[in-house]
């Protein structure tokens, strides 16, 4: 999220697409109607009539998986009607950039593309640079070849019948939220946008994002008080897990993971230093060498970065290691050992079947998590013969989140701390303890016997994790924000000079040094352990009247980065820091002593002296994006299975570099009679991702007891199905019972003339429990996913569905 | 009259069912066993282990497309004049007490040894009274009267992100009440409150009561049930049995 | 100090901890909301944040200091996002925590058995170690087929996790690279 919760209520417009916000994160719900009742409108855009929709001020159903074809209509009706904010497009976006003479786009598809390798050469979507290396600008934005006049000219296509005929969503709907959310394009008003998994699960869910991103860019919302592009995560840290990179493509504080060609320290260095030659561009990540080298120390204290780097593991060039390449890797047997710590992939991945086959191809594998689950007990699930099944398993029972201490990170990037209540129950223990006592035993056994490459594993600075016996959260915290290794003299800005003791807590990243003379497990964390103590842990409420009217609340607990609450909020002024919104002002200019007031300014520095994007290369608003990998503007794609053979906007009916295992294409559909209806996948309120949290909690299972699937009325009629009947649903990858859920929620979509019937289905049931619960609704979703994040499409997809 | 009120607005409720959930926390009720019925809403109905539960009911407008989910959250009204009170008091005064300084009307374990369940739930006219198969005891709503005079919200109330439940001084919680309806009429004409006058439990409804539940005002009159009239004729009528 | 809405009820609850049902003069029923609140005023308040979506809602987490297991957990009133409000997940917790399902000591499913056998911790970490240890050895790469430094294994994968706290995702990422794994991906990625 750039901005946070508390922030809802400052919108004059709250957009709810691609989340079921009031019933997925129901507190939000509290702030949303705050903004209600100072006159904001909410509008729900989404293919089931939800309890959100219920507090909307305007419902707009759209057949799951068009979102792109609805937002790019949205672009046009902005682009046709000039309702952009003009001055905020041409100071703080690359609408005025020069894009290469060799870009082009031609019936579905980007220039570069290389069919047999399904992947594009982006040379030709580069910007045109002048003599200096800066990017050239036609201010004027009358260049044919300038991104402003490229994206009225890719969208033109997007009118609102075309839109309406493959989305389903009728035409006057479509206008009355185009006409709503686009007036928030005014200066002083803000609309904002709340989305999550309903977006991000697709083949264009990267690109779903990028489009609402250029609408909030051409209509000035990105930086301000009830603005922003909001991603409501759907764990309490799944920010904070992200942050720390449990993922294979980041090392801590979004550095890339390093990768086999770079083979030195300095090659390393060199890819991770972007330069820019405008000056009014401050190119943050031209810092990342510090981060990198203090990020190095905290892992190996005892050596220099660059030694620390060799040790790390790398990537081949161009290697994908995300999950569902993971599970088809472990599927095809390449894993001998795997740890499932506090995850139950038997059910959260796509194509449950196929996940929990591959499980049975381990030798060994530990779960850690509360209750019993699919994961840990795959071999004695439906379908399964444990005699026939070597992985040993190991389960390690933890302590639950009020048992212990520790920092979680919410979707607002709020670093929050949490305190210990009960003691861990039985044997079980926090996670941290089970990591911290595996990492101490394996040290062991190098020390004894040696090994491979044994340095990297006897180097770890576990020194910094505990006692030598017990976990210590504070210790952790305190070497993420980082610290000082050698005695430091630190120069203010009136040129008084400190000298920092080796271990004295940093303040900032700002202290950070790309000398190996300060460490830090985290940058973006540098500020939340300092000398002052645990920011995190702050309960004091005390605002300024101007934070008090925005509800900024700084001193409780602490924000990442530098504790600012709305980030690029240097957007949210014009170029001479004059807030564009006086009534709720996120930063105030005082040019007397020179300081920035309310939030803590993006980039710092006097008014006007810097563009406000500071972590983009050129300091602006990307409504180009020539970095992704399926195109520099998001274009329309059905999902890869799907209920039309064909769409409007051009022949190539998906996105052409969707992540796909050719040994699998057998198993998906499109337009077969065998399997005519569109499934989509969501969450209840009373349950959570998988269920493992909630379906063992009798209070919650009350509440919501079975698997279901919602349907129309006019589906069940034609299918016979009655209300709560039990019902199959299948397709070629797995099959799954469902209590019929008939209602007026669900309606037949109109696509391109024909009926399409949508079913919806929650994800959080599996076998273990409840003991007629039902199964893990991934049975049915493919395993195929995004071209940039790699996120299964698990929204659409194609089902059958008969009565049981 | 003073003492203490709920103030209900409909209009911000999400049946986000915190309140559901957080009324079995505190009192630690234990959980139903129940079954999908082709609904979001569960439990079904209130129950001697359920004092609180949302109702959930579509409607359509006249072209079959949603108007709206509402959504109810039922649970005992505290009647400024409870009528189960009244038919307990014929057997034992104090069976069902009426606390003076809040207005809860609260079931005690003495209910048990009431000769009629069916009488006294039928008393009432919101339906809300359930009984305990094994002990007799009579069960509902108890205003979290232990957290009330603890100077805390009951638990349903400080349970509610949207400020769909309110609790508070009745004064301030009939004037709270009185302000919204003016505001949500302007987008809901039919919006009304329910039985203001006559229950501690105000409910501002932006359709009208029945569209929510059958009980959800006192003017239902239902087959087998007496209308709140009807039961006042009988209490206070000359077939009024005397205490036991 | 200045007292938050959360302290000024506690000192109310002591206040009139001798006068809250004594008037009545008898048993109301149900008790158990009664001894609910008796027990609270021995408890131990602890502030924690709730584990399920990402809003991130204050909690306040009231502990019987003898048998260390909870007895009431609710939302915070000072906390500013949920002022006091929870949903039906978060005002679930005590159950979360509180829940005889719960599995409290390690467990070791043997290969080709058909049941779980109960372990010692001691046992099960130094199994662990010994099978993390020989598949690394036996899979440790370092140059790639050509011939780039690598320092990998891709015989060992992991998922996880959300639910952990920073300080554990950071030990468990360094711990996993450590060892070499490049296979690391966690609930972002679905």
């Amino acid at each position: 999220m750039t901005n946070h919760w508390i922030d809802f209520k400052n919108s004059d417009c709250i957009l709810v697409m691609g989340s079921n916000a009031a019933e997925n994160h129901p507190i939000c719900w509290k702030w949303v109607t705050r903004a209600q009742e100072k006159g904001g409108m909410v509008i729900h855009v989404d293919p089931r009539y939800t309890r959100t929709s219920s507090k909307s001020d305007l419902y707009v159903p759209l057949r799951s998986g068009s979102d792109i074809g609805v937002l790019g209509g949205m672009i046009k009706y902005i682009l046709d009607n000039d309702l952009i904010q003009k001055e905020y497009v041409l100071s703080y976006t690359n609408a005025s950039f020069l894009v290469s003479k060799d870009f082009d786009f031609k019936d579905g598809l980007f220039s570069g593309f290389d069919q047999a390798a399904r992947k594009y050469d982006k040379k030709s979507w580069a910007f045109e640079m002048d003599e200096n290396g800066v990017p050239k600008r036609d201010m004027t934005l009358q260049d044919p070849r300038c991104v402003y006049q490229l994206l009225k000219k890719h969208y033109d296509r997007y009118d609102i019948k075309k839109v309406s005929a493959i989305s389903g969503s009728p035409e006057d709907k479509l206008l009355a939220f185009y006409k709503a959310y686009s007036a928030t394009g005014k200066p002083d008003k803000a609309g904002t946008i709340l989305y999550a998994m309903g977006w991000t699960q697709h083949t264009v869910g990267v690109q779903n994002i990028r489009a609402m991103s250029i609408i909030q860019l051409l209509l000035g919302n990105m930086g301000v008080a009830g603005g922003g592009v909001n991603a409501l995560r759907g764990e309490s840290n799944v920010q904070g897990s992200t942050d720390q990179a449990l993922l294979f493509h980041i090392i801590p504080g979004y550095l890339p993971t390093p990768r086999a060609s770079l083979a030195t320290y300095e090659d390393y260095i060199k890819s991770i230093s972007p330069v820019s030659k405008d000056p009014k561009s401050l190119n943050w990540k031209k810092n990342q060498p510090k981060y990198m080298a203090s990020l190095c120390k905290s892992l190996y204290k005892d050596i220099e970065p660059a030694k620390a780097y060799e040790w790390m593991p790398k990537l081949d060039d161009g290697q994908n290691a995300s999950w569902l390449v993971l599970f088809d890797k472990m599927h095809k047997g390449q894993f001998k050992g795997f740890f499932a710590w506090g995850m139950n992939p038997a059910a959260s991945g796509a194509d449950s079947n196929k996940t929990r086959q591959a499980l049975a191809n381990l030798d060994w594998m530990v779960n850690v998590n509360i209750f019993e689950n699919e994961t840990g007990s795959f071999w004695k699930g439906p379908g399964m013969d444990p005699k026939q099944i070597k992985t040993e398993v190991f389960f390690l029972p933890c302590a639950v989140s009020v048992e212990k201490e520790g920092s979680i990170s919410n979707s607002g990037r709020w670093m929050q701390w949490r305190y210990p209540g009960p003691a861990p129950m039985g044997e079980s223990k926090p996670d941290g303890d089970i990591i911290y006592e595996l990492a101490l035993k394996i040290r062991e056994l190098y020390e004894k016997e040696k090994g491979a490459f044994p340095e990297p594993v006897l180097g770890l600075n576990v020194g910094d994790w505990g006692d030598g016996h017990v976990f210590d959260p504070h210790k952790v915290a305190k070497l993420i924000n980082g610290y000082y290794l050698k005695d430091t003299v630190v120069k203010a800005a009136d040129g008084t000079e400190t000298t920092m003791k080796a271990g004295t807590q940093l303040a900032s990243f700002v202290f950070l040094k790309d000398d190996g003379s300060t460490c830090s497990g985290n940058w973006i964390y540098s500020g939340s352990y300092t000398a002052k103590g645990n920011m995190a842990a702050r309960r004091d409420k005390t605002q300024t009247p101007e934070q008090e009217k925005i509800g900024l609340f700084p001193n409780w607990t602490w924000s990442w980065p530098v504790n600012r609450r709305i980030i690029y909020n240097r957007a949210a002024v014009d170029m001479n820091g004059k807030p564009w919104a006086p009534n709720k002002p996120v930063l105030a200019w005082d040019a007397a002593n020179k300081k920035w007031l309310i939030d803590i300014v993006d980039g710092g520095g006097d008014a006007g002296t810097i563009y406000p994007f500071i972590m983009q290369q050129h300091g602006l608003g990307a409504l180009y994006g020539p970095g992704l990998n399926d195109g520099p503007f998001p274009e329309y794609y059905e999902p890869l299975e799907c209920p039309v053979t064909e769409h409007p906007f051009s022949k190539q009916l998906n996105n052409p570099t969707a992540l796909q295992f050719a040994d699998e294409a057998y198993k998906r559909t499109v337009c077969d009679p065998r399997f005519p209806f569109v499934c989509t996948t969501y969450r209840v309120t009373e349950h959570w991702q998988t269920g493992v949290l909630t379906r063992w909690l009798p209070w919650l299972t009350e509440a919501q007891p079975q698997m279901f699937c919602e349907m129309s009325e006019e589906l069940a009629e034609l299918k016979g199905i009655k209300n709560g009947d039990k019902v199959i649903l299948e397709n070629l990858r797995g099959k799954l019972w469902a209590i019929a859920i008939v209602t007026k929620r669900f309606k037949p979509f109109e696509v391109m003339g024909n009926p399409v019937h949508v079913v919806g289905i929650p994800w959080h049931f599996g076998w273990v429990w409840p003991k007629d619960g039902g199964d893990a609704a991934n049975l049915l979703t493919p395993a195929v996913g995004d071209p940039n994040t790699g996120i299964p499409e698990t929204k659409a997809f194609m089902v059958n569905v008969k009565k049981a | 009259m003073s003492g203490k009120s709920f103030f209900v607005d409909l209009t911000k409720c999400t049946a986000c069912r915190g309140c559901q959930v957080a009324c079995k926390q505190w009192n630690k009720l234990p959980a139903e066993e129940t079954r999908n019925h082709g609904s979001h809403q569960n439990p079904m109905d209130v129950s001697a282990i359920t004092y609180k539960t949302v109702h959930m009911k579509e409607v359509a407008d006249d072209k079959g497309f949603m108007a709206a989910w509402l959504f109810f959250p039922e649970q005992c009204r505290h009647c400024t004049e409870p009528p189960c009170k009244m038919t307990a008091d014929a057997y034992d005064d104090k069976a069902i007490i009426h606390d003076e300084a809040t207005g809860a009307v609260i079931f005690t374990e003495k209910t048990k040894d009431l000769p009629e369940f069916d009488e006294i739930r039928e008393a009432c006219p919101y339906n809300i009274p359930r009984q305990d198969a094994a002990t007799k005891v009579m069960t509902k709503c108890t205003m979290c009267l232990d957290r009330v005079q603890n100077g805390l919200k009951p638990a349903c109330v400080q349970s509610c992100p949207t400020g769909a439940m309110n609790f508070g001084d009745r004064e301030e919680m009939l004037a709270l009440a009185e302000k919204r309806l003016a505001e949500v009429q302007k987008k809901y004409p039919e919006a009304t409150l329910g039985d203001a006058d006559m229950v501690r439990v105000i409910y501002l409804y932006q359709m009208p009561p029945k569209s929510y539940h059958d009980f959800a005002v006192a003017s239902a009159t239902l087959p087998g049930l007496m209308n709140r009239k009807a039961m006042f004729a009988k209490l206070f009528g000359p077939a009024s049995r005397n205490k036991a | 100090m200045k007292l938050g809405r959360r302290e000024f009820v506690k000192l109310t609850a002591a206040a009139t901890a001798v006068t809250a049902f004594g008037g009545l003069g008898f048993d109301l029923a149900p008790t158990k909301a009664h001894a609910q609140l008796m027990s609270l005023r021995k408890g131990k308040e602890t502030t924690s944040v709730c584990c399920y979506c990402s809003v991130g809602c204050g909690l306040i987490v009231t502990t019987d200091e003898a048998t260390k297991r909870a007895i009431n957990i609710e939302g915070d009133p000072d906390h500013p996002i949920n002022e006091g409000a929870l949903c039906a997940k978060g005002a679930a917790t005590f159950q979360l925590a509180e829940n005889p399902k719960r599995v409290t000591k390690v467990q070791y499913r043997a290969p080709n058995s058909d049941k779980w056998e109960e372990k010692s911790w001691e046992w099960a970490l130094e199994e662990i170690a010994k099978r993390v240890k020989s598949v690394r050895d036996a899979s440790f790469t370092g140059s790639n087929a050509k011939g780039q430094v690598v320092n990998r294994t891709e015989a060992i994968a992991s998922c996880g996790s959300a639910a952990m706290d920073n300080e554990e995702c950071w030990i468990y990422q360094a711990f996993l690279r450590s060892l070499g794994l490049t296979y690391i991906e966690h609930q972002a990625r679905i």
